[in-house]
């Protein structure tokens, strides 16, 4: 199967690949299906291609990049629809991989939205952007990498 | 602001058609049920600066290229 993006062209689409956000993003409610890519000028990023929308797709990083000791914090509901147990916070990197997306407008220096991660169930692929009960982090967090061997440009 | 007491069980209405109820009141939260035409938007309101956020982070493609990603982020100093 393959999809012509905006950006990439044209892509082959591994079925297995596809993440699945049942209630799509907030403003992209209708966006339900998309595609992690890499880029190979772009070590260490993660490219979320839209499979209904060509010309959308963000830019994020795993969160343990920006903060190495990033502590995951879900609402009942968010984890009930990646049918995750409510009673504890899954482990990051194994039962989820949790994405912050980046946004570079120009004139202004980058961030990344710490406080509502893309959280993606490794075994399901099913995913939901989980906004954080707590405020511990922001939404337009400065970009510092602590773990560098991640990046390496 | 208006600020109303209300009881588990209790409702607010606003306007003709948009319903608030109160379905449990706990120590630290309190559960709500709304009932609004499909025309009202109702979110979370943490859901609004999610939404501005991500409006915003999807225009970084069309700004930077994918292949240049790397040297402005780089330049930004990461």
């Amino acid at each position: 199967m393959t999809f012509t993006t905006a950006h990439f062209g044209r892509i082959t689409v591994d079925p297995a690949a596809v993440v699945e956000f049942p209630e799509g993003l907030p403003g992209f409610e209708q966006c339900r299906r998309f595609l992690p890519l890499n880029h190979p000028a772009a070590d260490g990023l993660v490219f979320l291609q839209s499979l209904e929308s060509p010309g959308l797709c963000f830019l994020a990083v795993p969160v343990q990049t920006l903060r190495a000791d990033y502590r995951i914090a879900m609402t009942a509901e968010d984890l009930d629809l990646l049918r995750l147990p409510e009673d504890r916070p899954p482990a990051l990197g194994r039962e989820v991989n949790a994405l912050a997306i980046l946004s570079l407008v120009e004139g202004q220096p980058p961030t990344a939205n710490l406080r509502s991660p893309v959280v993606i169930h490794a075994a399901t692929r099913r995913a939901v952007q989980a906004i954080r009960p707590d405020e511990r982090y922001g939404c337009r967090e400065p970009l510092v990498v602590e773990k560098t061997e991640a990046l390496c440009w | 602001m208006l600020v109303i007491r209300r009881r588990p069980g209790q409702s607010v209405l606003i306007g003709d058609d948009i319903e608030i109820e109160i379905i449990e009141s706990g120590p630290s939260r309190v559960k709500l049920g709304i009932r609004a035409p499909q025309s009202v938007p109702v979110m979370r309101g943490e859901v609004r600066q999610t939404r501005a956020e991500n409006l915003a982070a999807s225009r970084t493609l069309d700004a930077v290229a994918p292949g240049e990603i790397a040297a402005v982020l780089g330049a930004a100093r990461l």
